[in-house]
C-alpha cells in the first residue's frame, strides 16, 4: 500500500517538476495582488490586473505548449529562433515604438510586444546550441570568440534602440553560460577585465588607476607570454578611454541616472527620486506591512508605474518585512530546482544543460538588478521583475522559459 | 591559447560558486530588508507619513470674556474673510474686486507688495467682514476669480453695547517681529491680542492649536481625510476670562462720556476689581483687525481727538484739588496740624512777593473746613508744614509716581516731584520753594493718572488697605467649569484709621454739606468726594472728581476728568455720581435709580450743552 503510493508521487514528480510551476504560479499571483494593488482607481493603468490576468492564462498555455514538445524540438528550432529573433531587433529599429527613450516596442495593433524579450530565448537557445558542439573547444581563441560574435550581434542592436538594462542581461547570460560552460580562469580574467575597466573609468582617474594596477597584477600572476599580456593590457586601456567615450556619448538622463546610483540624494526629484521614494515604500511597511491596499506610498502613487519595474516595493510596503522574505523564498526555491536540473544535465546533455543554466542565469539576473535597485544596492536599471512585474512579453517569454526547463526535467531520463 | 593547471578547475567548483554567489545575494538583500524594514522603520515611517500626511493647523476658539456678573462682553462671531492666492491670482481682476469688496483703488496691489516676500501659494487676507452678497458675487463669478476665495474666521464681537476699547484692546494679525519670537506657537497670518486685556491675556485666550491631517498624493492633491479623521487633534477652545467689569456701570460710563474727551475709572475699593474703565473718545476694535488696519491706524493716529490715546492710564495731568486729599493725609498722620487746626483765608496767600489766589474769602478754616470748600489758603500753607519730601513719600504711599500694574500694559508712571527732581532740574538749592505753593493745590509739575486717582479714591474709601487694580477675576477652567482666580498683591498704606475718618467726613460734608459738589447729592446714596480743577497749557481747564460710595460703607470709588470743560463740580462730578447709581441701583433699593435712561437727560447734562 505504502510502496504502491510512493511509487504514484514519484512517477508524478518525475515527470512534471511541481516544485518549480507551484513557485512560478504563486509569483505570478504575487504580482497580480501587487498590480492590483498599485493599478486600483489609477487612471490610465487600472485595466493592467485584467490584461495580466489575461497574460497570465495564456502564459501558462505556452508553459504547456513548450512542456509537450518533444525533446529535440529545441534543438532543431534553436537556429531560426536565434535569426526570427535578430531580424526582429533590426525591424524594431525601424518600426519601433518609442517607450522611455527606448525603440523597444513593436506595435502588432491590438497590442505590443518587445522583440527583445524573444532575443533572450534565441540567444540562449543559440548559444546552447553553439557551445554544445564537441568541436567547439571554449578555452581556445576562436572557441570563445565565437560564442561572444553570436551574443554581442543581439546586444549592439539592443544597445542600438537603445535598452541598457536589457544589454546587461545579455551580458550577464553570456558570461554566465560561458562560465558554465568551463571557461578558464584565464579566460573569465580576458573577457571580464575590459568590463571593469570601462565600469571604474567613472569614478575617475585614480579608480582608474587601481584597477589597471589590479590587471597588471593579475596578469604577472597567469604568467603568459609578453605578447599576449601586452595586447591584453592594451585591451583594458582601450576599453577604458573607450567606455569614457561612450560615457560622454550617453545623454544627459542617462549619465544622471548612474550618477544618481552613486548619490541617490543628489538629485531627490529627478533620477534619485524613484530610488528614495522606493526606500520609503519597503521601509515603511516594517514587519508586518500596511496591509494590502494600505500602502500610502502604492495608494498614493508617490512612485510612478509601480507595477512594473518597482512592483517590488508593493509588497514591501503592505505585506512587510514577512511578504519580501516570502518572496525571496519562492525565488530562492526556484532557482535552485532550474539550477539543479542544468547540474543534472550538465553530464548527460551539453545542450540541455547549458539552456538550464541559461534560463538560471537570465532570471536571476533580473531578480537581482531588479531588487537590487528597489532596496537600493544597485543602480536604477530598468528591468521587469520575472512573473511580478506588470507586462506581457515579458511573462510569456519567462513561461516559454520554464516551460522549456520543465520539458527537460521531463525528458532528462532519456538521455544515457 | 594554453590553459595551465591552477587556472582551470572543476564543474563542482563552478557549481558551488554559482551556490555561493545565489547565497550572497540573498544575504545582502535580506540583510537590506532587515535594515530597512526592521531597524530603520520608523525613520522611514516618519519619512512616508511626511510625504503623503499634512497636517492643517485648526485654529482654535478665542476666550470670551464675561463680565462681573457673568455677561458676556466680549464675544466670537463667524465672518467672511476674503483670500486671495498669489500664484493662482490673475491681476486683470484687481479693479472689479476692488469695486465690489469696496476697498481702496490699488489697495491689491499693495497687499500683493507688501507679501512677495512670503510664498506665492499662501493666501492673503484681503478683506475681513464681507458682507454675504459678496461672498454671493465670489460664488457666481468663480470660474473668473482664479485665485479668489473666502474663508469663514472668527471675528470679536461686543454683545453687551460696551465699547471698551481702550481697556479690551483689539487683535491684529501676528507682526513678523513677534511671529521670529514666539514660532512654537504662531504661524504668519495668526491673530493676536495687540492691546489691552487681549494682549495681556493672549496666553489664556488663545487657546491650544489642533491638527486636521489630510492624505496628499504625489500631486499635492488633497485626497481627504487621513484615517477617517481618527488622528486628528481637536483644537483647544482659550480660556474664557471673568472680568471685574460691571457692564451696566462701564455703559453708563461710556454713554455719559460721549462726546467728551476725558476719562473714568471706578474701582471696588475692598478688592480693587476695576468696575469701569472708560477712556473717550473710543475707537471701534474691529476697524483695527481688519486687513486695511495700516490705513485706519494712520487715520486714527492723525485724529485731533487721539481716539487711541488710553487716557484712563496714559494720561498724565495734574491731580488738581482732588490731591488736597493727599495733603491732608501727610499732614494729619505727621501731625503737623490737628483736626483742630485752623488758618486764615482772606482770598489768598503771599509767598515771597507774589500772591497766590484762593477762589474765596473762607476765613478760619480747619482741616475739614478747607477740603468741603476746597480752600486753596490752607493747603498753599499746609505742604511747607508737612514739607516736600514727606508729602512725596505720602504720594509714593498711595500709588502716585509709579505704575499701579494693573493688567494692561498700557499704562504711565505720572510724576510727584521731590527735593532730588528738583535739585536735578535747576541745580542743588537753586530752585524756588514757590513751586511747593502749587504743588500743595495739586498743579504745577505734578502729574497722575486716573487709574491712579481712583486707586488713590478707594484706598482712602477703604481706610489704606486694598487690592491693586485689575480687571480680571480668573479664568474659568472649562474642565470642572470653575473660576480659577488670578492673584493681585494686596496694598496698605498703614495710615491711622483716625485719619481717614477726619479726611473721609470731610469728603462727605463736600457732596451733602455746603461743599463744591453739594449739586450731584442724592437722597439714595451718600456720595463723598473732592472736585478738582487740573490747569493745562492747552486750554481751559480739566474738571475732576474723585468720589467713593456708599460713605457708611464704601463699595465704588471713581476718578473722572473731562477735559477742557472747566469746574470740576459742573461737570465730572455728575458723570461720577451716574456711574455710582448704575452701579449700586441692585444695592440700593429705590424704583427711581432702576430706570437710567432717566438720568441721562438730567438737567445737569443740559447744563452742559450749554456750556
Amino acid at each position: 500500500m505504502i510502496k504502491k503510493l510512493k511509487r504514484i508521487d514519484y512517477q508524478l514528480e518525475d515527470r512534471f517538476d511541481i516544485t518549480m510551476f507551484l513557485c512560478v504560479i504563486l509569483l505570478t499571483v504575487i504580482g497580480l495582488l501587487a498590480i492590483y494593488s498599485s493599478t486600483l482607481n489609477h487612471p490610465t493603468a487600472s485595466a493592467n490586473f485584467y490584461k495580466q490576468l489575461a497574460f497570465a492564462l495564456i502564459s501558462i498555455g505556452v508553459f504547456f505548449g513548450v512542456y509537450f514538445l518533444p525533446h529535440r524540438a529545441f534543438y532543431s528550432m534553436s537556429t531560426p529562433f536565434y535569426i526570427i529573433s535578430i531580424i526582429f531587433l533590426i525591424a524594431v529599429l525601424f518600426f519601433g515604438k518609442v517607450v522611455y527613450g527606448a525603440k523597444s516596442w513593436i506595435n502588432l495593433g491590438f497590442t505590443g510586444f518587445q522583440p527583445s524579450e524573444f532575443a533572450k530565448i534565441g540567444a540562449i537557445l543559440m548559444l546552447a546550441y553553439y557551445l554544445s558542439k564537441p568541436r567547439v573547444e571554449i578555452n581556445s581563441f576562436y572557441g570563445l570568440a565565437g560564442a561572444l560574435a553570436l551574443i554581442m550581434l543581439p546586444i549592439s542592436l539592443i544597445l542600438l534602440e537603445p535598452d541598457m538594462g536589457t544589454a546587461i542581461v545579455f551580458v550577464s547570460v553570456a558570461m554566465g553560460i560561458i562560465f558554465w560552460k568551463g571557461i578558464s580562469l584565464f579566460g573569465l580574467f580576458v573577457v571580464l577585465s575590459p568590463m571593469i575597466i570601462s565600469f571604474s573609468s567613472i569614478f575617475g582617474t585614480f579608480v582608474f588607476i587601481a584597477a589597471l594596477t589590479l590587471v597588471v597584477a593579475a596578469l604577472l600572476f597567469f604568467r603568459k607570454d609578453l605578447f599576449l599580456s601586452a595586447s591584453i593590457f592594451v585591451m583594458n586601456l582601450a576599453s577604458g578611454f573607450f567606455f569614457e567615450f561612450v560615457y560622454r556619448a550617453l545623454s544627459p538622463h542617462q549619465q544622471k541616472r548612474i550618477l544618481a546610483f552613486l548619490d541617490p540624494s543628489s538629485d531627490p526629484l529627478g533620477s534619485g527620486y524613484n530610488t528614495i521614494q522606493a526606500k520609503v515604500a519597503i521601509g515603511s511597511g516594517g514587519f508586518f506591512g500596511k496591509g494590502f491596499l494600505s500602502g500610502n506610498q502604492t495608494q498614493l502613487r508617490y512612485i510612478p508605474e509601480q507595477w512594473t519595474d518597482f512592483i517590488y516595493c508593493v509588497i514591501g510596503e503592505e505585506f512587510g518585512f514577512i511578504g519580501s522574505v516570502i518572496t525571496l523564498v519562492i525565488f530562492l526555491i526556484l532557482f535552485i530546482r532550474v539550477l539543479k536540473i542544468a547540474a543534472y544535465m550538465k553530464e548527460k546533455d551539453e545542450f540541455s544543460g547549458i539552456i538550464a543554466a541559461g534560463i538560471f542565469f537570465l532570471l536571476f539576473i533580473h531578480f537581482l538588478i531588479n531588487v537590487g535597485m528597489t532596496v537600493g544596492v544597485v543602480p536604477v536599471i530598468g528591468l521587469p521583475l520575472p512573473f511580478v512585474s506588470y507586462g506581457g512579453s515579458s511573462l510569456i517569454a519567462n513561461y516559454f522559459l520554464i516551460g522549456i526547463a520543465a520539458n527537460i526535467y521531463k525528458n532528462r531520463k532519456q538521455y544515457a | 591559447m594554453k590553459i595551465n593547471a591552477f587556472d582551470n578547475f572543476d564543474f563542482h567548483i563552478r557549481k558551488r560558486i554559482i551556490y555561493f554567489i545565489i547565497a550572497a545575494a540573498f544575504s545582502v538583500i535580506t540583510l537590506k530588508l532587515f535594515i530597512m524594514q526592521i531597524i530603520q522603520h520608523e525613520a522611514y515611517d516618519v519619512k512616508s507619513a511626511d510625504n503623503s500626511i499634512k497636517g492643517v493647523i485648526e485654529t482654535p476658539l478665542r476666550g470670551v470674556f464675561y463680565d462681573r456678573n457673568l455677561s458676556l462682553i466680549v464675544d466670537n462671531k463667524p465672518s467672511y474673510t476674503i483670500i486671495l492666492t498669489p500664484a493662482e491670482y490673475n491681476r486683470s481682476n484687481d479693479a472689479i474686486i476692488e469695486t465690489v469688496l469696496d476697498i481702496p483703488e490699488g489697495a491689491i496691489e499693495k497687499l500683493l507688495k507688501e507679501n512677495s516676500a512670503s510664498p506665492r501659494y499662501i493666501p492673503i487676507r484681503v478683506k475681513r467682514d464681507a458682507d454675504f452678497k459678496t461672498i454671493m458675487w465670489l460664488e457666481e463669478n468663480r470660474n473668473i476669480l482664479k485665485g479668489v476665495s473666502y474663508a469663514v474666521e472668527m471675528q470679536r464681537e461686543y454683545p453687551a453695547k460696551v465699547l471698551g476699547s481702550h481697556m479690551f484692546g483689539y487683535i491684529k494679525e501676528i507682526s513678523k517681529k513677534q511671529f521670529e519670537k514666539e514660532k512654537d506657537f504662531y504661524t504668519l497670518g495668526d491673530y493676536v491680542g495687540a492691546s489691552g486685556l487681549e494682549k495681556k491675556y493672549e496666553k489664556y485666550l488663545r487657546g491650544i492649536k489642533g491638527v486636521n491631517y489630510f492624505l496628499y498624493d504625489a500631486h499635492r492633491r488633497v485626497i481627504g481625510p487621513y484615517k477617517e479623521s481618527k488622528e486628528d487633534i481637536p483644537s483647544v477652545k482659550g480660556y474664557d476670562i471673568v472680568l471685574t467689569i460691571d457692564a451696566e456701570a462701564q455703559r453708563v460710563a461710556e454713554e455719559r462720556l460721549k462726546g467728551l474727551k476725558g476719562s473714568l475709572v471706578a474701582i471696588d475699593p475692598k478688592t480693587g476689581e476695576i468696575l469701569a474703565f472708560v477712556s473717550s473718545p473710543e475707537f471701534d476694535l474691529t476697524v483695527l483687525s481688519t486687513v486695511t488696519s495700516r490705513e485706519a491706524w494712520q487715520m486714527m493716529s492723525a485724529d485731533i481727538n487721539k481716539p487711541l490715546f488710553n487716557r484712563a492710564s496714559q494720561s498724565p495731568n495734574p491731580p488738581g484739588s482732588t490731591f488736597k486729599i493727599l495733603a491732608a493725609i501727610a499732614a494729619l498722620e505727621e501731625r503737623v496740624i490737628t483736626p483742630t487746626t485752623t488758618f486764615n483765608c482772606y482770598g489768598g496767600y503771599t509767598y515771597g512777593d507774589r500772591t497766590f489766589a484762593c477762589h474765596g474769602a473762607h476765613g478760619s478754616v480747619n482741616i475739614e473746613r478747607a477740603i468741603e470748600k476746597s480752600c486753596n489758603t490752607f493747603f498753599y500753607q499746609l505742604i511747607f508744614k508737612i514739607g516736600l519730601d514727606k508729602w512725596h513719600d505720602y504720594a509714593k504711599r498711595f500709588g502716585f509716581g509709579k505704575k499701579t500694574d494693573a493688567d494692561i500694559e498700557e499704562e504711565i508712571a505720572g510724576l510727584v516731584p521731590n527735593t532730588d527732581y528738583y535739585d536735578r532740574k535747576f541745580g542743588k538749592g537753586l530752585w524756588p520753594k514757590g513751586l511747593l505753593v502749587s504743588l500743595g493745590i495739586g498743579q504745577g509739575e505734578l502729574s497722575v493718572t486716573q487709574l491712579q486717582l481712583a486707586q488713590f479714591a478707594a484706598l482712602v474709601a477703604n481706610n489704606g488697605k486694598s487690592i491693586k487694580p485689575h480687571f480680571a477675576r480668573g479664568y474659568i477652567d472649562f474642565e470642572t467649569d470653575k473660576l480659577v482666580p488670578f492673584k493681585f498683591e494686596e496694598i496698605d498704606v498703614k495710615i491711622n484709621p483716625e485719619t481717614f475718618n477726619i479726611v473721609k467726613k470731610a469728603m462727605y460734608l463736600v457732596v451733602n454739606g455746603a461743599g463744591t459738589a453739594s449739586s450731584i447729592r442724592t437722597p439714595d446714596i451718600n456720595i463723598a468726594g473732592k472736585t478738582g480743577t487740573s490747569q493745562n497749557p492747552h486750554g481751559e481747564d480739566h474738571a475732576l472728581f474723585i468720589c467713593f460710595a456708599p460713605y457708611e460703607d464704601p463699595q465704588i470709588a471713581v476718578s473722572v476728568l473731562v477735559e477742557n470743560v472747566g469746574f470740576g463740580s459742573r461737570h465730572a462730578a455728575p458723570i461720577a455720581r451716574d456711574v455710582i447709581l448704575a452701579y449700586l441701583k441692585d444695592k440700593v433699593k429705590n424704583p427711581v435709580l432702576k430706570d437710567l435712561t432717566t438720568m441721562k437727560e438730567s438737567a445737569l447734562d443740559k447744563e452742559i450743552e450749554k456750556n
